[in-house]
């Protein structure tokens, strides 16, 4: 279930199909994946999960993989 | 609802803008990482037909595009910028210690910063002629003085006060320039909110991702005047919108208007409409109701704000909703386009939506509380300048509704403009009047034999030239004064006149003023020895109406002027009176 709303979110800001989204995937495998992006990306996050990520979560994200164990650290499983 | 920014960013890469005709250039400079905010803006133009191009000056190189003369900004020569500069910056280190300095150096810091400022001005209005917004500082909340920060000489908020009220200053001499007030922005969604500290630091964010559709919104406040892409008209439904319940089904002592809470939401709602209506928007109606029962609340309830003398159009009836707005536009003579429509009933709504896509068409919800926050909240109502006429403008139409039931009621058009006891006052150009004259130039398209545009500085400049006659002239009748209507530019030669512009307000054509002007016009010129009159008509797509009016004048065509000779004897029209100021 928060599997699917990640991959909805993730597909939406970064322009790319929902079936090419994968735990691998990061700034190094999708070009629109950029700084800004990835801002956006943390923004559409804790907006539909009503959490806040602290700074280092955010800086240290380098694919969808470590997307999933920051959410799971704020409870969202 | 706005749309979120990653909604913003999916719609801009589909946009089709060679499908709209109008373009505006837009530049964007500023101090911080607005990224995103391009892409806002080209939506929301977009969605109001407007092709947009944009110029984004580099990081924080604000300075150089504005002091360089060659810079590709300048280059780019926008319609519009908007120059956006974040206090952090703008103090520097001064913003975290602002009392390590003496309130002394505190004071010269500040006007350092604002001669700064005014220099970037400078040079910004030698070089190029695009509008200039510029945003203000918000006041932080925090101040290293704590509790004393107010007991403080020239303290840190008061330094930014300062600079703020400097900013104002500016975009008061400086026709050009206008200052959005970010303090305000900031105020209105909560620093807490606006300023999130990890965006910051991570990429120099200073207005929070999820805020910035708000700020783009507030930011379209200019783009519309600029582009004349502005409403003009509030067209109202009436049961459920203006007053709560249904009038002819409650009866005139069962609507809630005035006394209840839901009542008090109507009068409130009312009561900004009315101000937006004493600076200038258009007001009418458009209701599904028996004319009688709806004209008795607006005429007799004690609770009503708005009476039927604030009303351009009336339609109370039970015809088709888009009709009747269709024929409101006609009345009052402006465009789908420059029309607000407020309705409460969502099938109304929608009828409006398909029918009129051009209309704006408000989604007003169920809860009369919020429609005074949601008209608030519109920044379709905005203009660049705001003259006499513009604050007697609601009232000018309304009288123009009174003057049509008298036109209905008379039968030949002659004793009609006979009852209506015109007076023509011919002014000469001063400086009360040069905004409006050049207003009128700027706007004016139907009945102009020229349509050369005018900005205000060009006839401040005709005025005072001895070789040009700037004029214009004031109608009132019967049913009120219609402002200054009409403008005249004459070049004179030695042994002849030539009418350079020549103009009429479509809402006072059609009444034998344009030859009670131009009379006077060769009246004065047979006095100074003037042995012809000159004439050019200048075909447009919009001004027929003009079109024959130097033939029936008298005038004669040579080539491509026309030419009257004042031995011929001049005709005054015996319906109306001129008064020569």
């Amino acid at each position: 279930m928060i599997d699917d709303d990640v991959k909805t979110i993730i597909a939406r800001v970064f322009l790319i199909p929902e079936s090419e989204v994968n735990d691998q995937l990061g700034p190094e495998n999708i070009e629109t994946w950029d700084s800004f992006n990835g801002l956006v990306l943390v923004d559409e996050l804790e907006n539909h999960f009503k959490i806040k990520f602290t700074i280092s979560e955010i800086t240290d994200v380098k694919n969808v993989a470590d997307i999933k164990r920051h959410l799971k650290n704020h409870n969202v499983t | 609802m706005e749309k979120t920014l990653s909604e913003y960013l999916t719609l801009s890469k589909n946009i089709d803008d060679l499908k709209f005709d109008k373009k505006l250039k837009v530049a964007i400079l500023s101090s911080f990482t607005l990224n995103g905010l391009d892409e806002i803006l080209h939506v929301k133009c977009s969605e109001i037909g407007i092709r947009y191009q944009s110029y984004l000056g580099g990081y924080n190189q604000y300075n150089q595009e504005f002091l360089n003369p060659e810079s590709d900004y300048y280059k780019f020569s926008p319609d519009i910028t908007f120059l956006i500069i974040d206090i952090r910056s703008f103090l520097g280190d001064h913003f975290h210690y602002p009392y390590n300095i003496s309130n002394k150096e505190r004071k010269s810091l500040v006007k350092e910063k604002i001669n700064h400022l005014e220099n970037l001005i400078q040079n910004f209005e030698n070089y190029s002629s695009s509008k200039l917004i510029i945003t203000n500082f918000n006041i932080p909340h925090y101040s290293p003085n704590g509790i004393i920060e107010t007991k403080s000489e020239f303290g840190f908020h008061e330094m930014i006060e300062e600079i703020n009220k400097s900013i104002r200053n500016i975009s008061k001499t400086h026709n050009s320039v206008y200052v959005y007030d970010f303090n305000q922005f900031v105020s209105k969604h909560g620093e807490k909110n606006v300023f999130d500290y990890r965006q910051y630091h991570v990429g120099d964010i200073q207005i929070a991702l999820n805020f910035m559709p708000f700020f783009g919104y507030d930011l379209m406040g200019y783009i519309k005047p600029i582009s004349g892409t502005i409403r003009k008209c509030i067209v109202l439904d009436l049961d459920n919108t203006l007053w709560g319940g249904i009038v002819g089904e409650d009866g005139f002592d069962g609507i809630e208007l005035g006394n209840t809470s839901n009542g008090k939401a109507f009068v409130d709602f009312q009561k900004e409409l009315l101000s937006l209506w004493n600076h200038g928007t258009i007001l009418a109606i458009n209701s599904k109701n028996n004319f009688d029962d709806a004209m008795k609340v607006i005429k007799d309830h004690p609770d009503m704000i708005l009476r039927e003398k604030n009303f351009a159009s009336i339609k109370i009836n039970w015809s088709d909703k888009a009709e009747n707005l269709k024929q409101i536009a006609d009345e009052i003579n402006i465009g789908l386009d420059s029309i607000a429509f407020f309705d409460d009933d969502k099938i109304n709504q929608e009828r409006i939506k398909q029918e009129f896509p051009e209309v704006l068409t408000i989604e007003l919800p169920n809860d009369p509380s919020q429609f005074s926050p949601i008209l608030k909240g519109l920044n379709d109502f905005n203009v660049l300048q705001r003259t006499d006429e513009d604050s007697k403008r609601g009232q000018m139409y309304a009288q123009q509704r009174e003057r049509k039931e008298f036109e209905k009621s008379i039968s030949s058009l002659d004793d009609f403009l006979k009852q209506l006891d015109i007076k023509v006052k011919i002014k000469k150009s001063n400086e009360f009047l040069i905004p409006r004259i050049s207003q009128l130039t700027l706007k004016t398209n139907q009945f102009n034999l020229t349509t050369r545009r005018y900005q205000e500085e060009e006839i401040r400049n005709l005025s005072n030239d001895t070789k040009f006659i700037v004029g214009c002239a004031q109608v009132l009748d019967k049913f009120g004064d219609n402002g200054i209507t009409g403008v005249y530019i004459i070049n004179k030669n030695e042994k002849s006149w030539l009418i350079d512009t020549f103009l009429l307000s479509c809402r006072i054509m059609g009444r034998g003023v344009e030859n009670a002007i131009l009379s006077q016009i060769l009246i004065d010129a047979k006095k100074n020895g003037i042995e012809e009159i000159h004439a050019e008509f200048i075909q447009t797509q919009k001004n027929q109406s003009a079109e024959n009016f130097l033939l029936n004048f008298g005038f004669k065509k040579q080539d491509k002027l026309w030419i009257y000779k004042l031995n011929n004897e001049i005709k005054l029209p015996n319906h109306l009176k001129v008064e020569i100021e």
